[in-house]
């Protein structure tokens, strides 16, 4: 019953950090109606910028956050500004931006092999003052980089529900996403919106890779997963909101963690996948997504 | 581009050069490899044809077309294995069995929006790819999980679909081609054609008209999935050894997606274009730098679809076809000139 408890809550440990990693990807979907299938791989430079950190200083992984995070928001403004918008408003018209998904896919070719080319397919661990610590509770253990993950989860997710409904930038982000048009004719400038919208969507990737870092490999495909997860959790949470991504994530969290106990692990991927598609199937708005979205 | 109703004789004669100059090739290359290379262009060619169906005139964005390939090939070969039926018949069995799959797919996602369709594809083909590494067995049909299929070698025989030189198979995987592009063609031009390019293009108007879009869009996913899963046979007859990455992977899915996109979605020559000019790249870099720069010819796929997708979105058929019909009004211009002066004497006369 204990070893049921535990990986319960080891599931919705690890799911609130799936959850971070699609809460990016929700951002960029619900305003910008954009999925962005370079979100692994953004993921994956993060990680790899943030290993790279943490090994040749030695510092505490998590100090890495400052430094990832704003490069990856860099990264993410350029990509939107220099690829991504000149493609968005060639099919301006378009209800549905296939181009767009198509080429973000092409970014996440390139990023994938180019770090395959530069540091090799080896998996790579880093050692950090954190690494392999853990937390004993009546009997059940858990790793302490997952649970300072799960917090930063949440500080994030309370950070971003705050930035979107109160601040200034935050009211002109969902003004955008709920009519682009209208919008712009209140003097908000639609591509500066989008720009700092998908440079946030990345530097959330940032965030989720300085908190994966501590305990989980760093490899070129890292993103792969990452990437198919954060897919799933977006729709099983209602594309482009906050709260239905972290708990998305905490629900396919706990559903890998406990299907391992009863079935191999290839089968629990198997299991997500047919969840994904029975939600779809049944309820293709999400938890918290509203009808006209689909 | 209407290649051979268009009334431009020079449109006529390079199309019908172009086919005997494919129907010659095997006569003047001999060498194997390069013959393997020729036959996966074209193989590619064709599943993306295929694709085309329901990527490019139903206007979505399928992602896990390797589904299909999959039971076509799992489909053949296991019924050879066991039963010993020719791949000419489990052929059939498996474009039906995925036709039917298709259809108890599309049901439901066809009626999604781009992004959910492509997403539900995705989880379609991966799950299939899962379900296969971790199963054995199916009733009798050993399938062997992630270790793979290896078809027994029967020498050169048309019953058993396997040949010792690599010519049969290029003339079969042509007229399966040039099969289905003109079934592509036949269908451009047919009402339900016309339906779907509508219900792609205006969902909402087009049901308003009275067209019943989905069901249209279903007719298009069933064909798709029966020809794809013939290419599937195919490529397990070519090749005699397949495993799930190998044929049920994404990234077939993925080249398939990108190979219409770089070609030009919705059209009769964009498949060929894409496998023109992608495939050669990934076979040839995938040959000499594979070793020494791994991932190399992926990052060129991807650089090219970014820049293709950046300056020409609908793809290169059309700047393509641009050129070749300016060259071809050229051409006809002198004949063109003398036609005209008949018509002119024709109308002095009467």
């Amino acid at each position: 019953m204990i070893g049921y408890v535990e990986s319960l809550l080891n599931g919705i440990l690890m799911g609130s950090i799936y959850g971070l990693t699609a809460v990016g990807l929700t951002l960029i979907f619900g305003v910008m109606k954009v999925v962005n299938f370079a979100h692994g791989s953004i993921l994956m430079v993060g990680m790899f910028a943030a290993y790279f950190f943490v090994t040749l200083t030695g510092v505490n992984p998590y100090l890495a956050l400052p430094v990832v995070v704003p490069l990856l928001f860099v990264f993410g403004f350029a990509m939107q500004k220099f690829i991504i918008k000149p493609i968005f408003e060639a099919e301006k018209d378009v209800r549905e931006p296939i181009t767009v998904i198509i080429v973000t896919t092409g970014i996440w070719y390139v990023l994938d092999n180019l770090a395959l080319l530069l540091f090799g397919a080896q998996f790579r661990v880093a050692k950090t003052s954190v690494t392999g610590k853990m937390l004993e509770i009546f009997d059940m253990y858990f790793l302490w980089p997952k649970i300072i993950g799960a917090g930063i989860t949440l500080l994030l997710g309370l950070y971003l529900y705050w930035f979107l409904k109160y601040s200034r930038m935050g009211k002109a982000v969902r003004a955008t996403s709920l009519d682009r048009e209208a919008a712009t004719l209140m003097g908000i400038k639609q591509n500066r919106i989008y720009n700092i919208v998908f440079g946030l969507g990345c530097a959330c990737c940032g965030v989720a890779a300085c908190v994966l870092v501590p305990f989980y490999y760093v490899y070129p495909t890292v993103g792969v997963p990452f990437d198919i997860k954060a897919f799933i959790i977006v729709v099983l949470g209602g594309l482009g909101s906050i709260p239905g991504a972290i708990l998305g994530g905490i629900i396919l969290g706990v559903i890998e963690t406990l299907g391992a106990q009863f079935m191999a692990a290839t089968w629990t991927e198997m299991l997500i996948y047919v969840f994904f598609l029975l939600v779809l199937f049944v309820k293709p708005s999400g938890l918290f997504g509203l009808k006209q979205d689909y | 581009m209407k290649l051979l109703t268009d009334q431009s004789p020079f449109h006529k004669i390079a199309t019908l050069l172009i086919i005997a100059g494919l129907l010659a090739l095997p006569l003047v290359v001999s060498n194997p490899s390069v013959m393997q290379i020729f036959i996966l262009i074209i193989f590619y060619a064709y599943l993306t044809s295929c694709w085309n169906f329901v990527g490019g005139f139903a206007g979505v964005l399928p992602l896990g077309h390797s589904a299909f390939v999959g039971i076509g090939a799992y489909t053949s070969t296991t019924l050879y294995l066991t039963y010993g039926v020719s791949p000419w018949f489990g052929m059939l069995v498996g474009g039906v069995l995925a036709a039917i799959m298709g259809i108890l797919i599309g049901l439901p996602t066809l009626k999604l929006r781009g992004a959910y369709f492509a997403l539900a594809t995705i989880a379609f083909g991966e799950a299939t790819r899962v379900l296969v590494e971790n199963v054995e067995k199916i009733g009798p049909f050993e399938i062997r999980g992630p270790k793979g299929l290896l078809i027994n070698l029967a020498g050169n025989s048309l019953a058993d679909f396997q040949f010792s030189s690599k010519a049969p198979y290029y003339y079969i995987i042509l007229f399966m081609l040039l099969l289905v592009l003109l079934l592509t063609f036949v269908m451009m031009n047919s009402k339900v054609g016309y339906y779907l390019a509508a219900g792609g293009e205006e969902p909402e108007a087009a049901e308003a008209l009275g067209i019943k879009v989905s069901k249209y869009k279903l007719i298009a996913m069933a064909i798709s999935c029966f020809l794809t899963a013939l290419g599937g046979t195919f490529y397990a007859q070519l090749v005699l050894y397949f495993y799930p990455k190998s044929i049920l992977g994404l990234d077939l899915s993925y080249e398939i997606a990108f190979i219409a996109l770089i070609g030009g979605r919705g059209t009769i020559l964009g498949p060929i274009l894409g496998a023109l000019l992608l495939r050669p790249v990934g076979e040839l870099t995938r040959i000499y730098l594979s070793d020494s720069l791994p991932g190399l010819h992926l990052i060129i796929f991807g650089l090219v679809l970014i820049i293709v997708m950046r300056y020409q979105p609908k793809g290169l058929v059309e700047p393509v076809s641009r050129w070749f019909n300016r060259l071809a009004r050229r051409v006809d211009q002198g004949d063109n000139n003398r036609k005209q002066e008949e018509d002119c004497h024709g109308v002095a006369d009467s």
